[in-house]
């Protein structure tokens, strides 16, 4: 069987699959979510697939350059206390400096923004220095950032965040993107009234794709998570590409993480990530370690997502646990049936040792 | 030529000594850093140097000083041994069981289940009967992810998850659903009954009284001194003793009827453990069991040198001619069942309804990853190293209240202690000690996704 055909009949398994879903899903709310209601559904969609998305490029990033990643979950928990803490503190210190809500709050959402992406980068230079310089276990690294973020978020939120403290700025504001927005259905899901990261999520997909399979610098990576030992003979600098790409990754999940408490809600709880960044690493593989595969496999998990809270919306006598199983059980799935026609870039998850 | 050979006897000694104490010295040295960067934190947060010691003075009193605070300690322990061994068992055979909390939720559920379900049966089965079930349901929770790895080559890590978080919506839903118990205004399952719960140590004269418990006790006694006997009989200078299975046989059994006819009477009249909120239970000495349980599994038996054997090389263990679909699955099988029964000790010892609470957080899973790391894996270490977690967690609570500084920050100070342990390069780096020679460093723990 060739490669190509290969992808096709993968790509027409999903969409059957989907159609089947999508059919059963009609079936237990009962067709009660007419035309309108499943558009919204799919930008809903959209949303909650935009951390799902950015976990993945961070893992691709990573993984192109043979670094396993599973500390995601960790940078994202991170980016997402910081996203929340910054927020308050900066909208604070600035209402006070005497600005107008208005422009204090968008400032300090900007600044949160940064910090939180700069937080999660600090987490994973730890983690590039750890696994690339001390060369330890990677995936004993990722856990290590993971344990480490639920540690630091869950001491600074007692500490400081569970207090009565005061309102804060809030999420950003959704807004539409000019024209693209008047495409019938499709600008109506995609580009219609979203908030700022889902839009730098779709940018961030072609930007990567450009990135790694069209710039010398992609190539130089590939090239580092293939066969280190031969990239190192022609000139590149191993270590310094994986650290490079580690900590743009790092940044990427951090973007993902601030999505948790600058747009989804304007609150932080420990844990909140609810594994996301884990499923980000199913959707990579599933994606084959490309941004645009990637990001089709973030879209059926936030499918899954959205369904589920449709149908808690049209069914409340279901009991709300067994549809929040699903993403996870989708998770399972996709990876058993994917896995082994997924190649994985031949040097991931070894330490590089120069001779 | 003798001195030659007094010589290299004596290098081989110091090396040996060299090595125990690097074994050793490894971890402690990453403990103290590890408290040292979470007094470093404290410092910078409060500001003020007095809070540090307050902390840690008030952590080291809740733990061992204050009433019942080592019984309490041990009764943390406990958990931490059998999700620690399950962890170990796992990187043993190169796989990565993050899933041990859930399938420590799982297991408890299971208890919880079977308690109700098997409710009027004496004690002496019931008992027996809802350990197995908790056995059994981590071990389901186990295998899923282990037979998908072997299958498939999806990644454990990554199943094992989402096998937690499914575990945790499941148990949600049948603790608020199907298992709850409508008696009670908590939300919560029904209480199991006293007489089939693990024994409080307090309880343990009491309890004898009951001649069926005697009897129990008894055997258990004389099986472990059947093993006991065996192991002593190994020994080469007992290889040439006549009848040795007729002295292993005869030591059992009359230390069994020793037990059934003379530890009665004798708890009555002495016990040490007199407080009867003392929560300590014989769960402890079934973690010990299953420390020993673990080595002997992985060190004495076919079944063990296989998982060895694929966690060091997977691709000369299938030349040798090792099943590794089988060896994967029965690991991850075996990792699960010691989790789930970690879940059995919480819902019949530990909880002070007998039952499962929803929202009953444990945490014990990802921190007994550090454990197993610290001990390297041996069953002793982690026995020890489990010790000190639960000194930890039990302590915390104290320090948060003599000191405001959160519990929380103990799980920093664990995601340090793993830091340092899980690269060792680093420490070495850190501490400008040299390097271990090539070949002595330790074998891969974990694989990618390749499988």
């Amino acid at each position: 069987m060739t490669n190509r055909l290969r992808k096709w009949i993968t790509f027409g398994v999903i969409v059957i699959v989907a159609l089947a879903a999508f059919v059963l899903f009609n079936a237990i709310i009962s067709g009660k979510c007419d035309a309108a209601c499943t558009i919204g559904m799919l930008n809903q969609t959209l949303r909650y697939a935009a951390p799902i998305a950015l976990a993945a490029y961070c893992g691709i990033l990573c993984e192109r350059a043979a670094v396993i990643d599973i500390g995601i979950e960790g940078k994202m928990l991170m980016a997402a206390m910081v996203a929340y803490a910054i927020n308050l503190l900066a909208f604070v210190t600035l209402k006070g400096a005497g600005l107008d809500a208005r422009t204090a709050g968008d400032a300090s959402r900007v600044i949160a923004l940064v910090s939180a992406v700069t937080a999660s980068g600090l987490l994973a230079l730890l983690h590039g220095i750890v696994s690339i310089r001390y060369r330890a276990d990677q995936i004993i690294s990722g856990t290590v950032i993971n344990i480490l973020a639920i540690g630091i978020t869950g001491y600074f939120y007692r500490q400081f965040l569970a207090q009565d403290i005061p309102a804060g700025p809030g999420t950003f504001p959704p807004f539409d993107i000019p024209l693209l927005a008047q495409i019938p259905v499709l600008g109506e899901i995609f580009f219609t009234s979203q908030k700022p990261i889902v839009y730098l999520m779709l940018f961030l997909t072609f930007a990567i794709h450009l990135v790694l399979f069209y710039t010398p610098w992609g190539l130089r990576t590939r090239a580092v998570g293939e066969n280190p030992r031969a990239a190192d003979t022609v000139g590149i600098n191993v270590f310094r590409v994986r650290y490079i790409n580690v900590v743009f990754g790092g940044l990427v999940a951090g973007f993902g993480g601030a999505w948790f408490t600058l747009e989804a809600v304007d609150v932080f709880n420990p844990l909140m990530t609810n594994g996301l960044g884990y499923i980000g690493l199913a959707a990579m593989i599933f994606g084959n370690w490309s941004p645009i595969g990637a990001l089709l496999g973030a879209l059926i998990f936030g499918l899954g997502s959205s369904m589920t809270s449709q149908i808690s919306i049209f069914r409340p006598d279901i009991p709300s646990q067994l549809p929040q199983m699903l993403p996870y059980i989708l998770t399972m799935i996709v990876l058993a049936g994917i896995v082994g026609r997924a190649t994985p870039p031949a040097a991931d998850g070894q330490p590089y040792e120069k001779q | 030529m003798s001195s030659i050979a007094d010589q290299s006897a004596r290098v081989d000694a110091r090396a040996a000594l060299l090595k125990t104490l690097d074994v050793l010295s490894m971890p402690a040295i990453a403990m103290v850093l590890a408290f040292g960067g979470g007094a470093l934190i404290i410092w910078i947060t409060s500001g003020d140097l007095g809070t540090v010691f307050a902390a840690y003075g008030g952590m080291i009193n809740g733990a061992f000083f204050k009433t019942r605070g080592l019984s309490e300690t041990l009764v943390a322990t406990t958990p931490y041994i059998f999700l620690a061994l399950a962890v170990s068992l796992g990187f043993k055979a190169g796989l990565f069981n993050i899933g041990v909390e859930g399938q420590f939720y799982i297991g408890a559920i299971s208890a919880a289940w079977a308690g109700v379900a098997f409710a009027g049966l004496p004690a002496i089965i019931h008992l027996p009967l809802m350990l197995l079930a908790s056995a059994l349901g981590g071990a389901v929770w186990g295998m899923i992810p282990g037979y998908l790895k072997a299958k498939t080559g999806a990644h454990e890590v990554i199943n094992t998850i989402m096998m937690n978080y499914i575990a945790f919506r499941f148990v949600e839903y049948l603790v608020s659903g199907p298992l709850r118990d409508s008696k009670s205004s908590a939300v919560q399952t029904e209480r199991i009954s006293r007489d089939a719960e693990l024994w409080s140590l307090y309880q343990i004269p009491e309890r004898l009284s009951d001649p069926g418990n005697a009897l129990l006790v008894s055997i258990l006694v004389a099986f472990s001194a059947i093993i006991l006997a065996r192991l002593i009989l190994a020994q080469p200078r007992w290889t040439r003793v006549a009848n040795r299975a007729l002295m292993m046989w005869g030591a059992g059994i009359a230390s069994g009827i020793l037990t059934f006819i003379a530890l009665p009477p004798l708890t009555r009249a002495v016990w040490l453990f007199t407080d009867q909120y003392d929560r300590m239970h014989v769960g402890l000495l079934g973690a010990l069991a299953a420390a020993a349980f673990v080595a002997w599994l992985l060190w004495k038996t076919t079944l063990g040198f296989e998982m060895r054997m694929t966690g060091a090389s997977p691709d000369a263990a299938r030349y040798a001619g090792v099943n590794s679909t089988r060896t994967i699955v029965v690991t991850m099988a075996i990792s699960g069942a010691l989790a789930g029964m970690a879940g059995a000790t919480e819902v019949l010892g530990v909880s002070i309804c007998r039952c499962l609470p929803l929202f009953f957080s444990s945490g014990y899973g990802f921190e007994s990853i550090a454990i197993a790391l610290l001990a390297k894996n041996s069953p002793l270490g982690i026995v020890f190293g489990a010790f000190l977690f639960g000194a930890m967690r039990n302590g915390s609570d104290l320090m948060e209240l003599n000191s405001g500084v959160s519990k929380y920050v103990i799980s920093l100070i664990q995601g340090l202690v793993l830091l340092f342990v899980a690269a060792p390069l680093m420490l070495r780096a850190l501490l400008r000690m040299r390097a271990p020679r090539a070949g002595e460093s330790d074998a891969p723990l974990t694989r990618g996704w390749g499988g």
